[in-house]
């Protein structure tokens, strides 16, 4: 493994928490959309499993939110605007855990 | 009785006069909250549910205006698009009693599957539909018994072509 400086050059606009914290993508639970239709939301979304989808819908609908996907800022802002455009109600916020 | 029905790659929608002349009325409705100007978050909910904040943090108002200048407009233009192709087919593929037959490609589907969505979704705000609104213990008295009626009524709808989407998509 090489040794030699490497000089890394940070985005002036990201901080440091930016680059170093995933994000996670919040699904809250609204009285209106179907079961069925969050499954098939978070499948084709996603491209999760049935059985993963249905997990991830009884979470938001017993518990009242999930996480449902994570990662940069970048991917969770693509994450919750097609979650937007299929009319979820979606969030995203920093893992503090 | 059968709504909605796969024939290979469409699906086949069968709709009488009644329900035709329903959702069009809805979705005349979502057309015109969608066409209505920039959302004021605050004073209008079924824009609100329509378009949600994606920061609930307040200290990223930032990334929040940020992000709702990049996607919001085609947000907006993908919602009015699917009700405009919605409506265009409710309005174009009528027999002379007022039913309508209409065979859905795999595009056509995601509008109806969008515009269906977003019309329950305006409706269920506009009468304040909670979980305890039991399509089997209406009020008759309750002055929101029609709206609610045709609410249970969409929300059956949707979910039989649910139903059948469903089935298409991989079990794994």
């Amino acid at each position: 493994m090489s040794t030699a400086p490497v000089t890394i050059e940070a985005p002036v606009s990201e901080t440091a928490t930016d680059l170093d914290t995933p994000w996670l993508v919040i699904v809250w639970n609204d009285p209106v959309n179907l079961m069925s239709y969050v499954v098939m939301v978070f499948q084709k979304v996603f491209g999760y499993s049935r059985e993963k989808a249905t997990k991830l819908m009884l979470e938001v609908h017993h518990d009242g939110k999930s996480v449902v996907a994570h990662g940069t800022r970048e991917k969770a802002e693509g994450d919750v605007s097609r979650l937007h455009a299929n009319g979820l109600w979606a969030t995203m916020e920093r893992d503090r855990a | 009785m059968t709504k909605f029905s796969r024939d290979g790659n469409f699906v086949v929608v069968r709709l009488e006069a009644g329900e035709v002349n329903a959702l069009t009325d809805l979705a005349g409705q979502l057309s015109a909250v969608l066409t209505g100007g920039v959302p004021d978050h605050g004073d209008d909910p079924i824009r609100d549910r329509l378009f949600p904040r994606a920061y609930l943090d307040p200290t990223e108002d930032r990334a929040e205006s940020d992000f709702q200048s990049v996607v919001h407009d085609d947000l907006v233009r993908a919602k009015a698009d699917a009700v405009a192709a919605f409506l265009a087919d409710l309005g174009a593929k009528t027999d002379a009693r007022g039913r309508m037959k209409v065979r859905l490609d795999a595009a056509g589907v995601e509008q109806w599957v969008a515009a269906l969505n977003d019309v329950r979704l305006a409706l269920g705000v506009a009468l304040g539909v909670t979980e305890d609104d039991d399509p089997d213990l209406g009020d008759p008295e309750d002055p929101r018994a029609t709206g609610l009626a045709l609410y249970h009524w969409l929300t059956w709808l949707q979910g039989t072509l649910i139903e059948v989407l469903l089935d298409a998509l991989p079990e794994e």
